[in-house]
C-alpha cells in the first residue's frame, strides 16, 4: 500500500504541472490585450494606462515559456489578476465566496451519499420487485433531469407559488443579524455560525435558502450514486463468498450488511472523484438559478461577461480542489481494500 | 449476441421500448421540421421568428401553441427546430469525442509502457478541471455560439471514453485469441481493428448512448448560462435563459410563465431520458446477470 | 461396513427441485432418493447439469428461490423433514450440523475479512463462546487442516493464501462446529492434481477423527474411487444407479455407468480403444419421453421411449434405473462392447 500511495504522491506534481500548462495554453489563445487582466491587479492601471505600454511592461509579447514562468510565479503567490466582473482581485473574489459554496456542497453531499447508498443497497436486495422498479425509474429520471430545469421548477413551485424557499443566501433580516457586531462568524457557514451564536433565526433562514439549491444539486448525484451502488451490490450478491456465508448459517441481514455491503462499496468509492467533479459543475448552475452568492455564480457571471481572469481563476482553484480530493479518494481506496493495502 | 436478437430484446423491454419511441418521436420532429414549423427562409431556419416586440412572455394561444418567450419568440418553432439542434450537438459531440477517446484508449492500452503512462497522465490532467467549468473557460475564450460550445465539449469530453476503452482493451489484450492472432503473424493494425475493437465496442457504445443525453444537457446548460447559443437561436437551452427572471418577477404569479420553462425543459429531459433508457436496456441485455 | 443395519443420517425421498425460468420449467432434480449413513462417504457422480449440485443445495435449502423451488419430497435429518422447517431453524443447522464446501476456493472466501474472522464467525454463530475462545478454536482448526504457522495465518486475508490453502481454510470453517455431515461440491476440481490428492486425504482423515459423513459431489470417477463408500450415479435429474463403490466399478449395471467406466483408461485393463458415449446430455427444457438416457443409449428400444424405468433393486444393495439391465449383463458376459468405437487409441 505504501508503494501505491507514494506513487500517487509522486505523480501529483506532474498532474498539477499539466493542469497549469493546459490552462495556460487556453490563456494563450487570447490576444495580449485580453490577457492583461490576468496579470494586473490594479484596475486603475487597466482603465487609465496605455495598453501597449502595459503589454510591453508585462512581457505579454515575449516567448511563451517566459510568460508561463511569470504567470506561474503569480499563481503560486495566489495572484490570478483582476476580475472585471467582480471588481476585485480574482483570488479575493473567490475566497470571499468560498464559505457559501462550501456550505452548499457539504449539505448536499451528505444526503447524496447516505441516501444514495442506502437506497442503492435496498434496491439491489429487493431486486426486480416493485420497490426496485420504482427506485430505478426515479433514479433514471433524476439522472436525466437537467439541473437548471429542475432548479427552475423548484423555484417556480416552492418560491413563486408557495414562498417557502426564497432565492439568495439569506433574507434581509437574517443578513442584518449576521452582519451585526455581536454575531461572530466562526466558519462563514451560516447554519453553523447561527448555531454557535445561538441565533436560531439565522439558522432557520439560512436553511430555508439552502433547501432549494441542495435538493436541486442532490437529485442528479443521488441518482448517480444510487445506480452505481445498486449495480455494484447486485454483482456482489452473486459472488461465491456470499453463498459461503449463507451456508455457514449467517442470517440474511448480516449477509447483506456485513458480507456484501463492504465489498459492494469499494467500487463506489472510486466514483467519488467523478462525483465531486460533477458537483463542482453543478454548483455553477444551481447557484446561478437560485441567485446564491457563491463561487459557482461568480463563475457564471465571469463567463457571461467575458471576464477571462475570473473564469480562469475559478478553473484553477477547482482543479486544485479536484486533484486533492482525488488523491484522498485514491488513498482511502487503498486503505479500504485489503487486497491493495497489503501489497 | 446477434444484432437481431439484441434488437428484439430492446423492443420487448418496456422501458427501452419507451425510450425508443421517444427517440423516434424526436427524430420525426427533426426530420419534418420544415413542415411542422415552416421557416421564413432556408438560411434563417434556426432563427426563431418573433410574434411581435413584446418583452413579456405570452401563454399558448391561437397560432402559437406553446406560447412565446421573452422577446416574443415563438416557443413552438424553437422546440421543433431545437430538436434538430439537439441531434446535431449530440451526434457531433459524442461522435467526435468518442472517436478521440477510442483512439487514445486503444493505442494506450495496446502499446502499453511509456505510451500508456503518457496518455493516461494527459487524461488525468484533462479530467482535473470540472467539465462544465472547463467548457465555460473555452467558450469564454473562443467566443459564444453553438459551434464553440461543441468544440469545448469535444475538447473536454473524450476522457471517460478513453479510460473505458483502455480498460476494455487491456482485458481483451491478454485473451487467447489475440495471442493466437499475433502468433499467426498478423500485422499490428489488423489485430487492433479486427479483434480488439470489435469485442470492446459494446460498453463504449452503451456509454455513447448515455452521453448523447448528458452532452445535450450540458450544451443546453451552457446556453442557459448565456455562453452558448445566441439569443433567438433555436436551441432548447437558450429558450430557457430568460425564464428565471420572469419566475422571480412576481410572487404568486410564478406559474403564469410555466410554459417558458416546462416545455423546453421537458424536451431536454425526455431527450436525455430516452437515451439513458436505451443505454440501460442495452446494458441489461448484454449482461443479463445484472438485470 | 454394513450400513444397512444402522439408521440413515440423512434420507432424501423423492426430492424434486424445479427452476421456473423465462424459457420454461427446468426439472433439475426430478424424483431423487438416496441415504447417507453415519460415518460413510456417499459419492454423487454425473456430468455437469445432471442435478448433483442442486440436490446438495436442496438439502441445505440454499437453492436460489426464485426461480428455484423444492417442489416435492422429503429430506429427513435428525428426526425432521428439512423441507418443512422454518428458515430460522434451518440456519441453526447450516454450518453447524450440516456444512458445505464449494468448488472455487479462490472466490469462496470474503476478500475483506481475515481468514480467522470468517472461521470465528461460524464458531460464534453456533456455539456460545466469546471472541477469545473462538479465536483459539479457529487457530486449532487451522492446525487440524494442516496449515503451517496458524497463529500467523489466522490474521491474514484470503488473497494472501494459495488455492490449496484456501480450500483448507474452507474445510476448517466447515468443520469448526463439528457437523455430522459435510457436503463437498467438487472441492478439488479447481485445484492442481497434487493438491487434489492432499485435500482428499485430509478430508478422509478428518472424517475418521470427527466421525462424520461426507457427501462427495464430483464428475471425476477417480475422486469417487478414492473416497467413496457408496455411490449414486445421476443423470438428467435422477439417480440411475446406486450401490457401493467396489460394485459400481466392477459390475456397473446401467448403460450410462458402463459408458462412463469404459471411457477412461484403466491400468489393469488392456483395451484397443476406449468407448465413448455419443451425443450429449439433453437440454433440461427438452427432456425426452420415457427414459431420459434414450437419446444416447445403444440399448434403447420400445419401452425405453415410452415409459420411464423405476429405480429397482437389481441385486442386494444395488439399484438400477433401466429396463434392459439384464440384457446388458448378457452382453458383458459375452465380452462385447455396446458403444461404437470412437475416441482415443491406446
Amino acid at each position: 500500500m505504501v508503494n501505491y500511495i507514494i506513487r500517487r504522491f509522486l505523480i501529483l506534481p506532474f498532474i498539477l504541472f499539466g493542469v497549469t500548462v493546459l490552462v495556460f495554453s487556453m490563456i494563450m489563445m487570447l490576444g495580449p490585450y485580453q490577457r492583461l487582466s490576468t496579470y494586473i491587479n490594479d484596475p486603475a492601471q487597466l482603465k487609465g494606462g496605455d495598453l501597449d505600454e502595459l503589454v510591453a511592461k508585462h512581457g505579454l509579447d515575449d516567448p511563451w515559456y517566459e510568460q508561463y514562468g511569470r504567470w506561474i510565479g503569480g499563481v503560486l503567490q495566489g495572484d490570478f489578476g483582476w476580475s472585471e466582473s467582480a471588481g476585485q482581485p480574482v483570488t479575493e473574489a473567490i475566497f470571499s465566496r468560498f464559505p457559501a459554496t462550501l456550505e452548499l456542497a457539504l449539505f448536499a453531499v451528505i444526503p447524496v451519499v447516505m441516501g444514495g447508498i442506502w437506497l442503492g443497497v435496498l434496491s439491489a436486495v429487493h431486486h426486480n420487485q416493485k420497490f426496485d422498479h420504482i427506485i430505478r425509474i426515479v433514479s433514471t429520471v433524476g439522472w436525466s433531469f437537467p439541473t437548471f430545469v429542475f432548479g427552475l421548477m423548484v423555484l417556480m413551485v416552492f418560491y413563486g407559488m408557495l414562498g417557502w424557499f426564497p432565492p439568495g443566501r439569506l433574507g434581509a433580516d437574517a443578513a442584518a443579524v449576521v452582519r451585526s457586531a455581536e454575531f461572530i462568524q466562526y466558519t462563514g457557514l451560516n447554519v453553523l455560525d447561527g448555531i454557535l451564536n445561538l441565533e436560531f433565526s439565522v439558522v432557520v433562514d439560512a436553511f430555508r435558502h439552502l433547501i432549494g439549491p441542495i435538493v436541486t444539486l442532490a437529485i442528479v448525484w443521488w441518482s448517480y450514486i444510487l445506480r452505481i451502488t445498486r449495480s455494484s451490490m447486485l454483482e456482489t450478491l452473486r459472488k461465491d463468498y456470499i453463498r459461503t456465508a449463507r451456508a455457514k448459517g449467517v442470517a440474511e441481514k448480516f449477509v447483506i450488511n456485513k458480507h456484501a455491503r463492504r465489498n459492494a462499496l469499494i467500487p463506489v468509492v472510486t466514483v467519488a472523484g467523478p462525483m465531486v467533479l460533477g458537483l463542482l459543475g453543478g454548483v455553477v448552475i444551481v447557484e446561478s438559478v437560485f441567485g446564491y452568492r457563491g463561487i459557482g455564480q461568480y463563475a457564471a457571471q465571469a463567463a457571461q461577461q467575458l471576464d477571462y481572469s475570473g473564469i480562469l481563476g475559478v478553473a484553477m482553484y477547482f482543479s486544485f480542489l479536484l486533484i486533492l480530493i482525488n488523491l484522498i479518494v485514491d488513498v482511502s481506496y487503498a486503505v479500504i481494500d485489503p487486497r491493495i493495502r497489503l501489497e | 449476441m446477434e444484432w437481431k436478437e439484441i434488437f428484439g430484446r430492446l423492443l420487448t423491454n418496456k422501458l427501452s421500448l419507451f425510450g425508443l419511441i421517444i427517440i423516434l418521436f424526436f427524430v420525426l420532429v427533426a426530420v419534418f421540421a420544415p413542415f411542422l414549423a415552416p421557416p421564413r427562409s432556408p438560411e434563417d431556419a434556426y432563427e426563431i421568428p418573433r410574434a411581435g416586440w413584446q418583452v413579456e412572455p405570452q401563454p399558448p394561444r391561437e397560432g402559437y401553441p406553446f406560447g412565446t418567450a421573452q422577446g416574443s419568440y415563438d416557443i413552438f418553432y424553437g422546440m421543433v427546430w431545437g430538436t434538430r439542434t439537439a441531434f446535431r450537438i449530440g451526434i457531433i459531440v459524442v461522435g467526435l469525442s468518442s472517436f478521440i477517446g477510442i483512439s487514445i484508449g486503444t493505442i494506450s492500452a495496446y502499446y502499453g509502457g511509456k505510451i500508456d503512462e503518457f496518455f493516461m497522465r494527459i487524461t488525468d490532467v484533462f479530467m482535473s478541471i470540472p467539465f462544465l467549468v472547463a467548457a465555460m473557460v473555452l467558450t469564454t475564450i473562443l467566443g459564444k455560439g453553438l459551434d464553440n460550445v461543441m468544440i469545448a465539449l469535444v475538447t473536454f469530453g473524450w476522457m471517460s471514453t478513453a479510460r473505458l476503452m483502455r480498460s476494455q482493451v487491456l482485458e481483451i489484450k491478454n485473451e487467447e485469441f489475440v495471442q493466437a492472432s499475433i502468433a499467426l503473424g498478423a500485422k499490428d493494425h489488423r489485430i487492433i481493428f479486427k479483434h480488439i475493437i470489435a469485442n470492446c465496442i459494446f460498453p463504449v457504445l452503451i456509454q455513447a448512448f448515455m452521453r448523447m443525453g448528458s452532452m445535450v444537457i450540458t450544451a443546453s446548460a451552457l446556453s442557459f448560462l448565456g455562453v452558448g447559443a445566441p439569443e433567438g437561436y433555436a436551441d432548447w437551452g437558450q429558450m430557457i435563459t430568460f425564464a428565471r427572471d420572469w419566475i422571480l418577477g412576481g410572487q404568486g404569479s410564478a406559474l403564469k410563465y410555466w410554459y417558458t420553462v416546462v416545455i423546453p425543459g421537458a424536451a431536454i429531459m425526455f431527450f436525455s431520458l430516452s437515451w439513458n433508457l436505451l443505454g440501460d436496456a442495452f446494458r441489461d441485455i448484454l449482461d443479463p446477470k445484472l438485470k | 461396513m454394513n450400513f444397512l443395519s444402522k439408521e440413515a443420517l440423512v434420507e432424501v425421498k423423492n426430492l424434486k427441485t424445479y427452476f421456473y425460468t423465462e424459457e420454461g420449467v427446468v426439472k433439475a432434480v426430478d424424483g431423487v432418493d438416496y441415504e447417507i449413513y453415519p460415518g460413510e462417504t456417499l459419492g454423487i457422480v454425473g456430468e455437469s447439469g445432471c442435478g448433483k449440485s442442486v440436490t446438495s443445495l436442496s438439502i441445505m435449502r440454499l437453492v436460489e428461490s426464485p426461480p428455484g423451488r423444492i417442489e416435492a419430497g422429503e429430506i429427513n435429518f435428525g428426526g425432521r423433514d428439512l423441507t418443512k422447517i422454518t428458515e430460522k431453524e434451518m440456519r441453526k443447522i447450516r454450518g453447524n450440523d450440516i456444512s458445505m464446501i464449494f468448488q472455487e476456493p479462490m472466490t469462496s472466501l470474503n476478500p475483506v475479512y481475515t481468514v480467522g474472522d470468517q472461521i470465528m464467525e461460524a464458531i460464534m454463530l453456533h456455539k456460545k463462546v466469546d471472541r477469545k475462545e473462538a479465536r483459539r478454536q479457529a487457530i486449532d482448526m487451522l492446525t487440524k487442516v494442516g496449515i503451517p504457522l496458524p497463529e500467523q495465518r489466522v490474521d491474514e486475508y484470503p488473497h494472501q493464501l494459495s488455492g490449496g490453502m484456501r480450500q483448507r481454510v474452507m474445510i476448517a470453517m466447515a468443520l469448526s462446529c463439528d457437523p455430522q455431515l459435510l457436503i463437498a461440491d467438487e472441492p478439488t476440481t479447481a485445484l492442481d492434481v497434487t493438491i487434489q490428492a492432499q485435500i482428499l486425504e485430509l478430508m478422509n482423515s478428518l472424517k475418521e477423527s470427527y466421525g462424520m459423513s461426507i457427501m462427495m459431489i464430483t464428475h471425476d470417477l477417480g475422486v469417487i474411487a478414492e473416497v467413496s463408500d457408496r455411490v449414486a450415479v445421476m443423470y438428467a435429474g435422477k439417480v440411475v444407479e446406486y450401490t457401493d463403490v467396489d460394485t459400481l466399478f466392477e459390475d456397473p449395471k446401467h448403460p450410462y455407468t458402463w459408458g462412463l467406466m469404459n471411457s477412461i483408461p484403466k491400468l489393469d485393463k488392456d483395451v484397443d480403444r476406449l468407448e465413448a458415449i455419443p451425443g450429449s446430455v439433453p437440454s433440461p427444457l427438452n427432456f425426452p419421453e420415457g427414459c431420459k438416457f434414450n437419446t444416447r443409449c445403444p440399448l434403447a428400444e420400445g419401452k425405453c421411449f415410452d415409459e420411464e424405468p423405476p429405480l429397482e433393486e437389481a441385486a442386494a444393495g444395488h439399484k438400477v434405473r433401466c429396463w434392459r439391465y439384464e440384457d446388458l449383463e448378457e452382453i458383458k458376459k459375452r465380452g462385447e462392447r455396446i458403444y461404437e468405437d470412437r475416441g482415443v487409441q491406446k
